[in-house]
């Protein structure tokens, strides 16, 4: 259940990561949600759900975005893979170092991509522009406390569920009892 | 007894003067009466009286007019928020509809440009609209409400009333995505139409295009007009695609830099026109 309201979600973002924040084709301001969902993904999920996720989420940016398929799914796991590592290795549990890491690995992993993609397919790609990648790592960064709080909020009430399953789950016996006979 | 006889006095002595002030003012009366209707003139007891009221009249008006001045400034105040959210209300209804007709008119303009073109044309057109933008900022594309099923294939061109905007990469049945003609990916051949030369036109990422192959030899000016060449067969020719905007002649190369601004408005597309030809222009 949290895995499809989470990809359902995803894709929520995407759709309107692609029309109300695009107001024209060359809209600059417009933040990367699907990447707060992959950050968040790396923070809070487990490594199997997460990918269950992340899966659809980066082949449907790859279809509303871009001509190089592929080039989502190598942003997405790079940078769940890259979270996810420094998570576990380097001290950044706590929340105040991870938001500012978003940004940091959002602007590591699409240059890396993006060199990638200029050594196989040159003169596909428009040249590289700091100042927007500043404007979309910050609006990133701004963007990244509310929704984290709006994906913690849901997760949390997932976890709750509506069937409170562990309550109807049959208990096996007490084997270490002694069965009076 | 004495006292019996001062109260038979002094009543005497009211009854005396009831009468003596009934008979004064019943003469005044007479007097004003006559004077009046008789000899019709403002008298010296008109005159009195008009003397007499006349300050008290003054005062009372001035009262008056103090009473009035904090009744509008004050009390009809409860009437003015009243009145105030109305008009609130009002204004607010009239900007809404301004607007509307605003954008109708918008509208209205674009939707005249494309029947315009459409009319002028033969070739056979289909219209759509632009549902989703590219969000990334190293590609150009978008995504519009016509695929296969509108019979929208691969490679067709998009244009709009000024000029073409893209051409068709990916479909399925109701949706498809437009590489645009600013896109770095795209390239199309296009003629100077002043000289009849040709070069490659190929999008920056920006709103502005580069023109590719134009010899040094070849007089190009700003403000020439930049049309498609049709030789790929894949635009019609004669479309307009933009106007040079600068030129420069570097010391090296065979080639001109050749900077062109493109004929449609990138960034207010919405409605746009796909050509659906179903083999090459140039067959």
């Amino acid at each position: 259940m949290v895995v499809f309201i989470f990809m359902v979600l995803g894709l929520l973002l995407i759709v309107l990561q692609t029309t109300v924040f695009m107001i024209h084709p060359l809209w600059v301001s417009a933040p990367d949600l699907y990447y707060i969902l992959v950050a968040y993904l790396a923070y809070r999920f487990d490594l199997l759900r997460s990918l269950v996720i992340i899966f659809p989420l980066s082949w449907t940016m790859d279809i509303f975005s871009g001509v190089v398929l592929g080039m989502y799914p190598a942003i997405c796991f790079g940078a769940f893979f890259l979270l996810k590592t420094l998570s576990v290795k380097v001290p950044l549990r706590e929340s105040f170092y991870q938001v500012p890491m978003i940004g940091v690995s959002y602007l590591v992993v699409s240059k890396v991509v993006y060199i990638g993609i200029l050594l196989f397919e040159p003169g596909v790609l428009a040249p590289w522009s700091w100042p927007e990648m500043l404007v979309r790592v910050g609006l990133m960064i701004l963007l990244a406390y509310p929704l984290f709080r709006l994906f913690e909020f849901i997760n949390q009430r997932l976890q709750r569920s509506f069937v409170p399953y562990r309550l109807l789950r049959v208990r096996p016996g007490n084997r270490y009892r002694q069965e009076d006979n | 007894m004495r006292q019996k006889g001062s109260s038979k006095r002094s009543n005497r002595f009211r009854a005396f003067r009831f009468v003596l002030l009934s008979a004064i003012l019943l003469t005044l009366a007479l007097i004003l009466f006559v004077s009046t209707l008789g000899s019709q003139k403002f008298g010296i007891l008109h005159k009195l009286v008009f003397e007499v009221t006349g300050p008290v009249q003054q005062v009372f008006s001035r009262a008056a007019g103090y009473v009035n001045v904090f009744k509008e400034q004050y009390v009809d105040l409860i009437d003015v928020r009243d009145e105030n959210k109305r008009l609130w209300k009002e204004l607010q209804e009239t900007r809404a509809a301004a607007y509307k007709n605003r954008e109708a008119m918008a509208t209205n303009a674009k939707l005249k440009k494309l029947l315009e073109f459409k009319e002028s044309t033969d070739l056979p057109l289909v219209s759509t609209r632009i549902i989703g933008k590219d969000p990334s900022l190293w590609f150009r594309t978008v995504i519009v409400d016509r695929g296969s099923s509108d019979g929208v294939f691969k490679g067709m061109p998009v244009v709009t009333g000024d000029g073409i905007v893209g051409q068709i990469i990916t479909v399925s049945p109701n949706y498809s995505k437009v590489l645009l003609a600013i896109s770095p990916s795209s390239a199309i051949d296009v003629l100077l139409q002043k000289s009849r030369v040709r070069g490659i036109l190929k999008g920056t990422g920006s709103l502005t295009f580069k023109l590719d192959y134009v010899l040094k030899t070849v007089d190009v000016k700003e403000g020439d007009y930049v049309v498609t060449a049709g030789y790929g067969g894949l635009f019609p020719s004669g479309l307009p695609v933009g106007i040079v905007s600068k030129v420069i002649k570097k010391r090296r190369g065979m080639f001109l830099e050749i900077e062109v601004t493109p004929a449609v408005d990138y960034l207010t597309l919405e409605k746009l026109l796909i050509i659906q030809q179903e083999k090459p222009f140039n067959e």
